[in-house]
């Protein structure tokens, strides 16, 4: 510092010395003459010069202090040497501050360097991190998943037929494999997408709101319609009296329906069947349910709780079958709870519904049909009764009017002894029952055109020919109708004959008058009794008679001559001609038409040639036959039997044929042919 | 109880079946019979006019059981409805069916062919009252002159030529019908219904012979009544039987010969074959004898009466007999029954 001072000194010294006002100027100007003179200067020289007159110092300090020591008092000499040595320090100090401006050049420029380099430095961090975000980015841009993916777009071919030309137009030949055009289609289907996707929102939205509104005029209507019922109720209540004191009876009706409603199907089908029948035609026919309501419910609703567990039951039951035999072995017999005994009961079980249908006719007995259904056997069952009026008193009338044997044959060979569904003999014998036909006395009739009626179908052993087609409800009722009819008059005929008198016969029908013999025995016997009898062997063997046809015997006389005959009446009396089997006995002699060609004649005739639709054709039978038997004994007795008869020849032909064909000539007369 | 339980398992067993509904048939009775010339086929005619066509070459042929189908007749036609056929007789190119007021002819060719078209008929002479038609009951052909002899139920035997189908003449000298005819030479034996039976002339056509069986107390048999069903001649003797029993009668002395001790109730098939004797009637057996009244044979019939007995040796030996039944029986060695054909 001091060093320094003093130059700055000297040149204020120098400065004060000249011009005031050029003073700082000076300074100034020294200073840069000072800076310009350093930066010329090389250092390296400077450091020679600086060694050089350190050197020269060094020399000159040596000589002085030779001088001091040689005591010699040379002054002068030393003075100069003095003076020389502080020029040379003078020159130091200049060299110095020289070296020092210098130095202080060299660290500036070192700064200006420093600085750059620092800059240098600065951007090239930038770089680096711009490099690594950069980086980043595209990583971040690699790992991109668009969102678009995930949407389910409209198919490509319906994309291209749905959308607008203007938009597909451009991807009509579009490349697969160019990811640019691929790219844009995608861009394309997906702003599609988005069309649609808003205007089919914007639909939803609206259909959304249409739907609140109907839920909203629901609910309305529904608060309206709640509100009906009991005004109803109250109109029903109030109409009861008046329903009463004109007597119709609605709501005994809606009761009915109610519980047809619990009815097992097939009965069902029945009851609306028959209520549909007697609505639509003029027939007396009432339908009514007979049992419990509640029981219905109760028993529907086992019903269908047990199907469930049925198929579990049959192991189960095994099983428990297995533990009673074991029990069997170690317990008492007494134990045996019979498994068997139980089931046989549920076989057999009945629907406790069952539907009774009245049918009323006029001038007819009326029937009542009790039909039941089976539930396990799947069948339904009927037994019948017939509300015999007070006028037929008679055994065989009455027989003939009684309820089994008048739904025999409604259709040719059905006699309701056996079971429709051929599946029930193996059910029964699996439980050990016997055939079906023990059964009936229990169940009742299982009558083919009952299944029909309630629209179970079977499978039937033999095939069934048309009557399958007309055996309807309607077809039933008329034939039930039919069938009533002429039992009935069958009933009024047989009561008649049973008082052992011939019934009336309508006038147009042509009759034999003045006919002598007479019915003196009037009964019903039974098809044993038919097939005691020898004269009935080939009628029996030719299987012309059923055990189930209803059998009668009667004996016409005349004096000594009786004609003993067997009646056979068939069920669908009268469609099937009665078979009469005759037998004169006369003389002691006894024929029939198996040892008379004449007996075998008259029951040809009158099994054959006396036809009629008429419901008295047994009467009218039994009128002819005695007319014939008057013929007979008339033409082949005739010193015993007077002539009373008309005909013309009393044999013709080789086989000596009697007249067995009336003719309304005149009062009437037999002829042969 | 076991008898019992037995009765209505059958009862049941017939339930199950289907019971047949009367047929008319069942008191069909069969009055005449014709084989064709070829001897295959079998005509019968019955009561209710119809004509059945039986085919006899599987029946006779067969030894097996034959089927129901083969034992029925392959064709039936009803020539008049109810009006019985009385009697059918054969010629080589005809059948000629003896029916109620008519007699009418039936080609075999369309017969075979089952064509039923009436070749010819002849209508009989109106009766008197006009209102009963008058019955065929037997018939027979001259096959030397090709006259047709038909003995009727108006009492009359009529005499047609078969080619012009002219009534000829008429026998009239019977107060009853006529049952049977038989001719031998130039003669002809006629049994009616008046117990007489009648040898009669057919170029004079005067009543030549008569007998009465019934006169003759062995032979009659009041009860029965006199009348003659069946009379069969050859050139000795004449065979006869109806309400009269079956006896046999010398030709030319016309006194009784044998009279045979069968039961019987009444005679309508008599017949003398070679040295035998065939006869049937209202009994159950058909009986085959010889002259002496010794029994060759009693064949069951299935009908009450046997109206007709048939027989022929070519193509093969064969007896059919029929009657009051739907069943026809067949004996193939004349001593009993091995086929039994059935109307239907």
């Amino acid at each position: 510092m001091v060093k320094d001072t003093t130059p700055i000194k000297k040149k204020r010294k120098t400065a004060n010395s000249g011009d005031n006002d050029a003073e700082t100027d000076i300074y100034r100007k020294v200073v840069e003459f000072e800076e310009k003179e350093s930066k010329l200067r090389s250092s390296e020289g400077d450091a020679q010069i600086y060694s050089n007159i350190c050197a020269d110092i060094r020399k000159k300090l040596a000589e002085m202090m030779e001088i001091n020591s040689e005591v010699k008092q040379e002054g002068q000499r030393k003075q100069e040497l003095l003076l020389d040595v502080c020029l040379k320090i003078a020159v130091i100090k200049k060299l110095n501050r020289v070296d020092k401006i210098q130095h202080v050049f060299g660290k500036d420029l070192l700064n200006v360097e420093k600085q750059k380099c620092d800059s240098i430095k600065l951007v090239y961090q930038n770089l680096v991190y711009e490099l690594g975000h950069l980086m980043h980015e595209v990583t971040k841009c690699n790992s991109f998943k668009s969102k678009h993916e995930d949407i389910d777009l409209i198919d490509f071919s319906d994309f291209m037929k749905g959308a607008p030309s203007d938009i597909t137009d451009k991807f009509k030949n579009v490349d697969m494999n160019n990811s640019e055009d691929l790219h844009n289609l995608t861009l394309a289907r997906l702003e599609y997408e988005l069309q649609q996707r808003k205007s089919l929102a914007k639909s939803y939205e609206t259909l959304q709101e249409e739907k609140k509104k109907l839920a909203e005029d629901i609910v309305e209507r529904k608060k309206k319609l709640d509100g009906l019922l009991p005004l109803l109720n109250t109109i029903i209540n109030a109409t009861k009296p008046l329903q009463e004191y004109l007597n119709i009876p609605i709501d005994k009706v809606r009761a009915e329906h109610k519980l047809a409603q619990l009815l097992p199907d097939p009965l069902y089908i029945f009851y609306a069947n028959v209520v549909a029948y007697s609505s639509v035609h003029d027939v007396n026919l009432k339908a009514n349910i007979l049992g419990d309501q509640e029981e219905a419910a109760q028993f529907n609703e086992n019903e269908c709780n047990n199907e469930e567990i049925e198929s579990d039951g049959e192991n189960e039951t095994q099983e428990t079958e297995e533990v009673v035999e074991v029990k069997k072995r170690r317990h008492r017999k007494s134990v045996q709870v019979d498994p068997m005994e139980e089931k046989k009961k549920k076989i057999l079980e009945l629907h406790p519904l069952s539907v009774e249908v009245t049918l009323d006719i006029k001038d007819v007995p009326s029937i009542t049909l009790l039909l039941k259904y089976c539930m396990k056997l799947k069948i339904v069952t009927v037994t019948s009764k017939v509300n015999l009026p007070s006028d037929i008193t008679g055994n065989c009338a009455q027989e003939i009017l009684s309820g089994e044997n008048i739904l025999n044959e409604l259709t040719p060979g059905d006699f309701g002894l056996e079971s429709p569904n051929p599946g029930t003999p193996y059910l029964l014998k699996k439980v050990g029952l016997g055939s079906f036909r023990n059964l009936v006395s229990q169940l009742g009739y299982a009558y083919k055109w009952v299944q029909t009626c309630c629209g179970l179908d079977f499978l039937d052993k033999k095939a069934w020919n048309e009557e399958i087609g007309r055996a309807n409800v309607e077809f039933v009722f008329k034939t039930l109708n039919k069938r009533l009819t002429s039992r009935t008059t069958l009933a009024k005929q047989l009561e008649k004959l049973e008082q052992k008198s011939i019934p009336q016969i309508p006038d147009s029908i042509e009759k034999p008058q003045n006919v002598i013999s007479n019915l003196t025995k009037f009964g019903s016997t039974t098809y044993q009794d038919f097939c005691m009898a020898k004269h009935t062997k080939a009628l029996l063997d030719e299987d012309f008679i059923n055990p189930s046809d209803l059998f009668f015997t009667a004996t016409i006389s005349r004096s000594s001559a009786h004609l003993n005959c067997f009646i056979v009446i068939k069920n669908d009396y009268p469609i099937s001609q009665p078979i009469f089997s005759l037998n004169l006995i006369f003389n002691k002699q006894n024929l029939s038409a198996e040892n008379s060609d004449q007996i075998r004649d008259m029951e040809k005739a009158i099994n054959l040639e006396i036809k009629h639709d008429s419901a008295s054709l047994l009467a009218i039978k039994f009128t002819f036959l005695c007319s014939y038997l008057d013929v007979l004994l008339e033409t082949n007795f005739p010193k015993d039997f007077p002539q009373s008869t008309m005909f013309l020849k009393n044999i013709s032909g080789r086989n000596r044929r009697n007249p067995f064909k009336f003719r309304k000539i005149g009062t009437g007369i037999f002829t042969q042919y | 109880m076991f008898i019992l339980t037995l009765f209505f398992g059958k009862i049941h067993k017939l339930c199950e079946k289907m019971v047949n509904s009367l047929n008319k048939n069942f008191y069909n009775t069969v009055l005449s019979q014709a084989f064709s010339p070829c001897g295959n086929l079998l005509v019968v005619g019955d009561i209710f006019g119809a004509i059945h066509i039986f085919l006899l070459k599987k029946i006779l042929n067969s030894e097996n059981n034959l089927s129901k189908e083969e034992l029925t007749p392959k064709f039936c036609h009803t020539v008049k409805e109810d009006l019985q056929i009385n009697s059918l007789l054969s010629t080589q190119t005809h059948l000629i069916v003896g029916c109620v007021g008519e007699v009418i002819g039936y080609t075999w060719r369309n017969l075979k062919a089952n064509k039923f078209t009436q070749a010819w008929t002849i209508e009989l002479p109106e009766n008197k009252d006009g209102f009963n038609k008058t019955d065929v009951n037997c018939m027979i052909l001259n096959e030397e002159n090709g006259q047709l002899y038909a003995g009727c139920g108006d009492n009359n035997i009529y005499v047609f030529d078969l080619e012009t189908r002219k009534l000829l003449k008429t026998l009239d000298k019977h107060k009853g019908y006529i049952h049977a005819i038989s001719t031998i030479n130039n003669e002809l034996v006629s049994g009616g219904e008046d117990g007489l039976m009648n040898i009669w002339d057919l170029k004079t056509t005067k009543v030549v012979h008569k007998i009465e069986p019934s006169t003759d107390s062995k032979v009659a048999r009041p009860n029965l009544g006199n009348w003659i069903g069946a009379v069969s001649a050859n050139e000795d003797y004449i065979l006869c039987g109806g309400g009269v029993r079956l006896s046999l009668w010398h030709y030319r002395f016309l006194s009784n010969f044998t009279v045979y001790p069968i039961d019987d109730q009444g005679i309508h098939v008599a017949e003398i074959y070679d040295d035998k004797i065939l006869a049937g009637g209202r009994s159950r057996l058909f009986y085959h004898m010889n002259f002496v009244g010794d029994m060759i044979t009693e064949i069951p019939t299935s009908s009450v009466t046997t109206y007709s007995a048939m027989h022929q040796d070519s193509p093969s030996k064969i007896l059919t007999i029929a009657g009051s039944s739907p069943k026809i029986d067949i004996c193939s060695n004349f001593m009993y029954r091995d086929q039994q054909l059935s109307l239907y």
